[in-house]
Protein backbone atom coordinates (compact mmCIF):
# COMPACT_ATOMS: atom_id res chain seq x y z
CA UNK A 1 0.00 0.00 0.00
CA UNK A 2 1.48 3.34 -1.06
CA UNK A 3 1.89 5.91 1.51
CA UNK A 4 1.38 8.91 -0.63
CA UNK A 5 -2.26 7.57 -1.73
CA UNK A 6 -3.16 7.16 1.97
CA UNK A 7 -2.12 11.04 2.43
CA UNK A 8 -4.56 12.08 -0.75
CA UNK A 9 -7.46 9.60 0.56
CA UNK A 10 -7.21 11.65 3.94
CA UNK A 11 -7.26 14.61 1.81
CA UNK A 12 -9.95 13.75 0.20
CA UNK A 13 -11.79 12.80 2.80
CA UNK A 14 -11.40 16.06 4.57
CA UNK A 15 -13.25 17.46 1.39
CA UNK A 16 -16.24 14.81 1.65
CA UNK A 17 -16.47 15.93 5.42
CA UNK A 18 -16.09 19.95 4.07
CA UNK A 19 -19.12 19.60 1.98
CA UNK A 20 -20.53 17.24 3.71
CA UNK A 21 -20.77 20.40 6.85
CA UNK A 22 -21.65 22.24 4.78
CA UNK A 23 -24.89 20.83 3.33
CA UNK A 24 -26.23 19.87 6.78
CA UNK A 25 -25.80 23.33 8.42
CA UNK A 26 -26.07 26.12 5.92
CA UNK A 27 -29.32 27.24 4.93
CA UNK A 28 -28.43 29.65 1.68
CA UNK A 29 -29.24 27.53 -1.28
CA UNK A 30 -26.34 29.01 -3.17
CA UNK A 31 -23.83 28.01 -0.23
CA UNK A 32 -25.77 24.05 -0.12
CA UNK A 33 -24.71 24.02 -3.81
CA UNK A 34 -21.31 25.31 -3.07
CA UNK A 35 -21.12 22.42 -0.34
CA UNK A 36 -21.99 19.88 -3.21
CA UNK A 37 -19.19 21.47 -5.75
CA UNK A 38 -16.70 20.53 -2.66
CA UNK A 39 -17.77 17.02 -2.54
CA UNK A 40 -17.07 16.50 -5.87
CA UNK A 41 -13.82 17.58 -5.63
CA UNK A 42 -13.30 14.86 -2.82
CA UNK A 43 -14.84 12.48 -4.83
CA UNK A 44 -12.55 13.25 -7.80
CA UNK A 45 -9.32 13.41 -6.06
CA UNK A 46 -10.02 10.25 -4.63
CA UNK A 47 -10.50 8.79 -8.29
CA UNK A 48 -7.56 10.48 -9.35
CA UNK A 49 -5.73 9.37 -6.96
CA UNK A 50 -6.56 5.67 -6.67
CA UNK A 51 -5.96 5.22 -10.57
CA UNK A 52 -1.77 6.89 -9.87
CA UNK A 53 -2.13 4.42 -7.07
CA UNK A 54 -2.80 1.24 -9.26
CA UNK A 55 -0.91 2.68 -12.51
CA UNK A 56 -4.71 2.91 -14.22
CA UNK A 57 -3.99 6.96 -14.72
CA UNK A 58 -6.07 6.74 -18.28
CA UNK A 59 -9.43 5.23 -16.99
CA UNK A 60 -9.03 7.36 -13.54
CA UNK A 61 -8.74 10.42 -16.13
CA UNK A 62 -11.71 9.83 -18.31
CA UNK A 63 -13.71 9.29 -15.34
CA UNK A 64 -12.64 12.34 -13.64
CA UNK A 65 -13.22 14.07 -17.05
CA UNK A 66 -16.44 12.49 -17.64
CA UNK A 67 -17.52 13.72 -14.06
CA UNK A 68 -16.48 17.04 -15.02
CA UNK A 69 -18.29 17.01 -18.03
CA UNK A 70 -21.70 16.15 -16.09
CA UNK A 71 -21.26 18.66 -13.12
CA UNK A 72 -21.08 21.32 -15.48
CA UNK A 73 -24.96 20.42 -17.18
CA UNK A 74 -25.77 19.57 -13.40
CA UNK A 75 -24.76 23.02 -12.37
CA UNK A 76 -26.25 24.75 -15.17
CA UNK A 77 -29.28 22.83 -14.69
CA UNK A 78 -29.37 23.23 -10.89
CA UNK A 79 -28.52 27.02 -10.86
CA UNK A 80 -31.57 28.01 -12.80
CA UNK A 81 -33.96 26.08 -10.81
CA UNK A 82 -32.32 28.24 -8.00
CA UNK A 83 -32.94 31.95 -9.75
CA UNK A 84 -36.71 30.52 -10.61
CA UNK A 85 -37.05 29.75 -6.57
CA UNK A 86 -34.88 32.96 -5.99
CA UNK A 87 -37.92 34.86 -8.46
CA UNK A 88 -40.71 32.93 -6.93
CA UNK A 89 -39.95 33.66 -2.78
CA UNK A 90 -37.96 36.28 -3.09
CA UNK A 91 -35.18 34.61 -0.78
CA UNK A 92 -32.50 31.94 -0.75
CA UNK A 93 -33.61 30.48 2.41
CA UNK A 94 -34.37 27.16 2.41
CA UNK A 95 -36.38 27.38 5.59
CA UNK A 96 -38.87 29.39 3.45
CA UNK A 97 -39.30 26.53 0.44
CA UNK A 98 -42.12 25.30 2.39
CA UNK A 99 -44.75 25.92 0.49
CA UNK A 100 -45.11 22.29 -1.28
CA UNK A 101 -45.29 20.77 2.76
CA UNK A 102 -48.01 18.52 3.60
CA UNK B 1 5.90 14.94 -1.94
CA UNK B 2 5.92 18.24 0.45
CA UNK B 3 4.79 20.41 -3.14
CA UNK B 4 2.13 18.16 -2.92
CA UNK B 5 1.18 18.22 0.52
CA UNK B 6 1.52 22.16 0.66
CA UNK B 7 -1.00 22.38 -2.48
CA UNK B 8 -3.26 19.37 -0.85
CA UNK B 9 -3.28 21.92 2.48
CA UNK B 10 -4.08 24.60 -0.31
CA UNK B 11 -6.98 22.89 -1.52
CA UNK B 12 -9.24 21.94 1.42
CA UNK B 13 -7.97 26.06 3.05
CA UNK B 14 -9.76 27.52 -0.06
CA UNK B 15 -12.83 25.04 0.22
CA UNK B 16 -13.00 25.77 3.64
CA UNK B 17 -12.89 29.57 3.01
CA UNK B 18 -15.54 28.53 0.55
CA UNK B 19 -17.84 27.60 3.18
CA UNK B 20 -17.25 29.96 5.79
CA UNK B 21 -16.90 32.93 4.00
CA UNK B 22 -19.69 35.12 4.49
CA UNK B 23 -19.99 37.05 1.49
CA UNK B 24 -21.11 34.44 -1.46
CA UNK B 25 -18.74 36.57 -4.24
CA UNK B 26 -15.96 35.53 -1.86
CA UNK B 27 -16.95 31.99 -1.72
CA UNK B 28 -17.24 31.87 -5.31
CA UNK B 29 -14.02 33.17 -5.81
CA UNK B 30 -12.49 31.03 -3.14
CA UNK B 31 -14.38 27.78 -5.16
CA UNK B 32 -12.25 28.83 -8.33
CA UNK B 33 -9.05 28.84 -6.01
CA UNK B 34 -9.47 25.45 -4.79
CA UNK B 35 -10.24 23.95 -8.57
CA UNK B 36 -6.73 25.75 -9.22
CA UNK B 37 -4.98 23.91 -6.55
CA UNK B 38 -6.66 20.35 -7.84
CA UNK B 39 -6.24 20.88 -11.16
CA UNK B 40 -1.96 21.63 -10.43
CA UNK B 41 -2.32 18.16 -8.07
CA UNK B 42 -3.93 16.73 -11.38
CA UNK B 43 -0.75 17.97 -13.47
CA UNK B 44 1.39 16.90 -10.90
CA UNK B 45 -0.03 13.23 -10.75
CA UNK B 46 0.39 12.57 -14.47
CA UNK B 47 -2.82 13.62 -15.79
CA UNK B 48 -2.84 16.74 -17.76
CA UNK B 49 -5.88 15.75 -19.75
CA UNK B 50 -7.79 15.82 -16.41
CA UNK B 51 -6.04 18.65 -14.74
CA UNK B 52 -6.78 20.85 -18.24
CA UNK B 53 -10.70 20.18 -17.69
CA UNK B 54 -10.37 21.18 -14.25
CA UNK B 55 -8.71 24.24 -14.28
CA UNK B 56 -11.10 25.88 -17.78
CA UNK B 57 -14.13 24.22 -16.93
CA UNK B 58 -14.51 23.87 -13.16
CA UNK B 59 -12.29 26.67 -12.22
CA UNK B 60 -13.60 29.01 -15.27
CA UNK B 61 -17.08 28.44 -16.39
CA UNK B 62 -18.49 27.20 -13.00
CA UNK B 63 -17.48 30.37 -11.36
CA UNK B 64 -18.82 32.11 -14.22
CA UNK B 65 -22.32 30.42 -13.46
CA UNK B 66 -21.87 31.35 -10.12
CA UNK B 67 -21.38 34.83 -10.04
CA UNK B 68 -24.02 34.99 -12.76
CA UNK B 69 -26.43 33.57 -10.04
CA UNK B 70 -25.24 35.48 -6.94
CA UNK B 71 -25.77 38.80 -9.56
CA UNK B 72 -29.18 37.46 -10.77
CA UNK B 73 -30.33 37.31 -6.99
CA UNK B 74 -28.52 40.46 -5.57
CA UNK B 75 -31.24 40.73 -2.83
CA UNK B 76 -31.62 36.89 -1.99
CA UNK B 77 -27.34 37.31 0.19
CA UNK B 78 -28.39 38.26 3.65
CA UNK B 79 -29.82 34.86 4.51
CA UNK B 80 -29.01 34.17 7.93
CA UNK B 81 -26.91 31.19 9.19
CA UNK B 82 -27.04 29.71 12.73
CA UNK B 83 -24.45 31.27 14.66
CA UNK B 84 -23.85 27.85 15.96
CA UNK B 85 -22.24 26.67 12.01
CA UNK B 86 -19.26 28.98 12.59
CA UNK B 87 -18.26 27.92 16.34
CA UNK B 88 -18.86 23.99 16.22
CA UNK B 89 -17.06 23.98 12.92
CA UNK B 90 -13.17 23.71 14.29
CA UNK B 91 -14.34 21.45 16.62
CA UNK B 92 -16.06 19.27 14.20
CA UNK B 93 -13.24 19.72 11.75
CA UNK B 94 -10.47 19.12 14.40
CA UNK B 95 -12.55 15.05 15.86
CA UNK B 96 -12.76 14.28 11.91
CA UNK B 97 -9.29 14.71 10.87
CA UNK B 98 -7.91 12.76 13.78
CA UNK B 99 -10.35 10.20 13.11
CA UNK B 100 -9.66 10.50 9.41
CA UNK B 101 -6.15 10.48 9.45
CA UNK B 102 -5.71 7.25 12.17
CA UNK B 103 -8.03 5.24 10.44
CA UNK B 104 -7.94 5.79 7.24
CA UNK B 105 -4.55 3.53 7.01
CA UNK B 106 -6.25 0.60 8.65
CA UNK B 107 -9.23 1.08 6.08
CA UNK B 108 -7.44 0.67 3.12
CA UNK B 109 -5.24 -1.90 4.00
CA UNK B 110 -8.49 -4.34 3.89
CA UNK B 111 -8.92 -3.18 0.81
CA UNK B 112 -7.41 -6.29 -1.71
CA UNK B 113 -4.87 -5.40 -4.10
CA UNK B 114 -6.25 -4.96 -7.42
CA UNK B 115 -4.06 -6.11 -10.20
CA UNK B 116 -1.43 -3.40 -11.51
CA UNK B 117 -0.68 -3.99 -14.83
CA UNK B 118 0.62 -0.87 -16.54
CA UNK B 119 -1.87 0.32 -19.69
CA UNK B 120 -1.20 -0.18 -22.62
CA UNK B 121 -2.22 2.72 -25.13
CA UNK B 122 -2.82 6.53 -24.80
CA UNK B 123 -5.13 8.49 -23.11
CA UNK B 124 -7.66 8.69 -26.11
CA UNK B 125 -7.50 5.31 -26.48
CA UNK B 126 -8.86 4.57 -23.17
CA UNK B 127 -11.67 7.47 -23.35
CA UNK B 128 -12.68 6.38 -27.24
CA UNK B 129 -12.49 2.77 -27.25
CA UNK B 130 -12.50 1.22 -24.06
CA UNK B 131 -15.65 3.84 -22.63
CA UNK B 132 -17.23 4.25 -25.74
CA UNK B 133 -21.22 3.41 -24.55
CA UNK B 134 -20.00 5.69 -21.40
CA UNK B 135 -19.60 8.96 -23.64
CA UNK B 136 -23.52 8.06 -25.38
CA UNK B 137 -24.56 8.54 -21.68
CA UNK B 138 -22.54 11.60 -21.03
CA UNK B 139 -24.04 13.12 -24.64
CA UNK B 140 -27.14 12.16 -23.26
CA UNK B 141 -26.97 13.91 -19.90
CA UNK B 142 -25.03 17.29 -21.85
CA UNK B 143 -28.65 17.41 -23.70
CA UNK B 144 -30.70 16.51 -20.97
CA UNK B 145 -29.35 19.92 -18.55
CA UNK B 146 -29.39 21.80 -21.71
CA UNK B 147 -33.43 20.90 -22.31
CA UNK B 148 -33.88 22.05 -18.54
CA UNK B 149 -32.09 25.23 -18.59
CA UNK B 150 -34.32 26.21 -21.76
CA UNK B 151 -37.22 24.78 -20.19
CA UNK B 152 -36.78 26.56 -16.54
CA UNK B 153 -36.15 29.96 -18.68
CA UNK B 154 -38.69 29.43 -21.46
CA UNK B 155 -41.15 32.67 -22.11
CA UNK B 156 -44.40 32.44 -20.49
CA UNK B 157 -47.81 32.58 -22.36
CA UNK B 158 -49.62 35.42 -23.11
CA UNK B 159 -52.70 33.70 -21.06
CA UNK B 160 -50.96 32.22 -18.32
Amino acid sequence: MNNAWVLYLVFAAGLFFLGLYCLLTMRNLIKLFIGIEVVGKGVSLALLATGWARQSIFLAQSLVVTYIVIEVSLVATALAVIINLYRTNQSLDIRKLTRLRG
Amino acid sequence: MTVQILLLVGLLGASALAILAKDLLKSAISLAVASLFLGIIFFRMGAPYAGVFEISVVAGLITVLFMLTIALTAQGNDVRESKLVKTVFPLFFIVFALIDALVMKGILSKIPALEAAAEAGTFGDVLWKERSFDLVGQLAVILAGVFAVLALFRKRDHHE
